[in-house]
């Protein structure tokens, strides 16, 4: 299994924001995370990157614990992450995004920079021609000199993508990669997903869009006011009446759906 | 007709440029990791009391002195940069700017080794110790026709230009690769850069204390040319006068802080000639550039048109027509 959670819980202050969550995903997974809004799905994110340190629980990645590791050491051993709200760098042009994407697999200092000694050399061409080959796969060579704040909505999700794969990631997380892009945009993306699950990578997935989800994921965990309602293929997901009430609600209580 | 051409006194305004430059791109380095440094003149005075401290007490040559003097506010800079990382925006720069504040009241009361506010005199002067060594080994400044003051000033010029295009050289290039892409990211979004695996502990400090360096590095070279320094010249004044270079010339690039010093160095200069009303002047230039051009006067997309005009005129030179872009 690629990653373990624990019984992670996380408060913040009174209010619990994760309860108790376990789940594990395996190796070559696409894995939903769904739930209403402020389930504590982007929390959980934020707790797996160590952005967050967990209240308690622990979280394992590939059989190490991660739990207090920095976060650029969590994405230096292979988890990389994309952002609900599109967090590109928005000044640089798009192949730089992608280049600052590949920092930590490269690793000249100040003075190789500077002197541009061969060992730098090389390694600046290689991140550059892995760059272009992410731009690629994510359809957006044509836009290398663009400046990433200029891009399309869609393009900008894509170019996050592109950005975060080029880390290297073993474990890849998108957040709400779906969110305000049009039909057609969707079924590229639905696309560009199973690609990079074809290259080996392992994506974890936090969707609003149910049909996409259903359609995408192989296993799918629903969190619903920070703790774990459910757990299972698509399949069962649709048919699980604990779901269904959590996203429909119930008769009594179909004001609180927050 | 060299001799006619070099005027001492023009000579010396272009070695206050050469400064003011390396101050500017000290405040810009520090800037390009979105750390906003109102201490650099505290570390310019570090520089420049080491160095002139070493030169007069202990006869260190004067090289030696300027790099201790840098290296001195190098690691001034990490002590003060480790802290500073819990600070950012404005609450960093008040910070900083009270480490400055610090240092000079430090220069002022530690008389027994500063003087005091008297200032130190008699610091060894960069160009005539040159001159020194050169006419020991025979040299005479009458080869080239220049009188012996002339010569000093010229030599001064000389070494500070050299020393300006080693750090224009440096920074751009740095910034081209892998650091400077690693400081953009951090001063355009802190929490993304750090899940990109970027550490930022080290970034920032790195940049800060780049920035303290070139500080410590401009103050000691200006004690040299000086050769006269007092707590007075590092006070708080000269901060703000700092960043102003890099707010005026523009701070998204290292051309914008180059501009920037020097255009604020030759304009009250230029502008002697209505004597009290120049400062006014200073004042209404920077009320109009943050009403009408509050990035700067150069910033990214002005060097963009300019590099589009270089390739237009290359293109038409030759008659090649113009490369296209996609």
């Amino acid at each position: 299994m690629v990653l373990e959670l624990k019984n992670v819980t996380k408060n913040f202050g009174g209010i619990s924001a994760l309860t108790d969550v376990s789940f594990t995903i395996n190796e070559g997974e696409i894995f939903g995370l769904i739930g209403p809004n402020g389930a504590g799905k982007t929390t959980m994110f934020n707790v797996i990157t160590n952005m967050f340190l967990p209240t308690s629980g622990e979280i394992n990645f590939l059989g190490e614990k991660i739990s207090g590791t920095k976060p650029h050491k969590i994405t230096d051993k292979g988890i990389c992450r994309t952002f609900q709200n599109i967090r590109l760098f928005s000044q640089m042009t798009v192949l730089e995004n992608v280049l600052v994407g590949r920092h930590c697999r490269s690793k000249s200092g100040v003075f190789s920079s500077v002197f541009r000694t061969k060992s730098q050399q090389s390694e600046e061409a290689m991140t550059r021609e892995a760059a272009t080959e992410l731009l690629d796969l994510v359809g957006l060579s044509d836009y290398e000199d663009v400046i990433a704040e200029n891009l399309a909505y869609g393009q900008q999700r894509r170019l996050e993508i592109a950005r975060a794969l080029a880390s290297n990631p073993k474990l890849l997380l998108l957040d709400e990669p779906a969110a305000g892009m049009n039909e057609t945009e969707t079924e590229n993306l639905f696309d560009l997903i199973k690609e990079v699950q074809k290259k080996g990578v392992t994506v974890l997935l936090i969707e609003h869009d149910m049909p996409f989800v259903m359609k995408l994921c192989d296993r799918i965990t629903v969190l619903n006011f920070g703790k774990k309602l459910a757990e299972g293929t698509p399949e069962e997901i649709q048919n699980n009446k604990d779901v269904i009430e959590a996203y429909l609600g119930s008769e009594e209580d179909d004001d609180l759906d927050a | 007709m060299l001799g006619e051409l070099l005027n001492p006194y023009h000579l010396q305004i272009v070695s206050f440029v050469l400064i003011n430059i390396i101050l500017g791109i000290s405040i810009y380095i520090t800037l390009s990791s979105g750390q906003l440094s109102l201490g650099n003149a505290g570390f310019m005075g570090i520089g420049a009391y080491t160095s002139a401290l070493l030169t007069i007490n202990f006869e260190v040559p004067i090289i030696l002195g300027i790099i201790l003097g840098a290296l001195v506010a190098g690691i001034f800079g990490i002590l003060i940069g480790i802290p500073a990382l819990r600070l950012s925006g404005v609450y960093l720069a008040i910070a900083t700017l009270g480490f400055g504040e610090v240092m000079r009241v430090i220069f002022v009361n530690w008389e027994s080794v500063t003087q005091g506010a008297i200032g130190l005199s008699g610091v060894p002067h960069l160009g005539r110790e040159v001159f020194k060594t050169l006419t020991a080994i025979g040299f005479d400044p009458e080869i080239l026709g220049l009188k012996n003051n002339q010569f000093i000033y010229l030599i001064v010029v000389s070494i500070l230009l050299l020393i300006n295009i080693f750090i224009v050289w440096f920074f751009v290039r740095q910034n081209k690769s892998r650091v400077g892409r690693a400081f953009a990211a951090i001063k355009m979004d802190e929490k993304a850069a750090e899940s990109m695996g970027i550490d930022i502990t080290y970034y920032k400090v790195l940049s800060f204390t780049q920035g303290a360096l070139l500080a410590g590095f401009a103050g000691a070279l200006y004690a040299h040319v000086m050769a006269y320094i007092s707590p007075a010249d590092f006070a708080y004044h000269r901060a703000i006068e700092i960043l102003i270079f890099s707010v005026f010339g523009g701070s998204e690039v290292i051309w914008g802080a180059i501009f920037g010093a020097a255009f604020m160095t030759i304009m009250p200069e230029a502008l002697r000639f209505i004597s009290e009303y120049r400062y006014m002047i200073y004042g209404a230039i920077l009320i109009l550039m943050m009403a009408f051009r509050p990035q700067g006067i150069i910033d990214v997309s002005l060097l963009q048109w300019f590099k589009k005009i270089i390739k237009f005129r290359k293109g038409t030179d030759h008659g090649t027509g113009i490369k296209k872009r996609h």
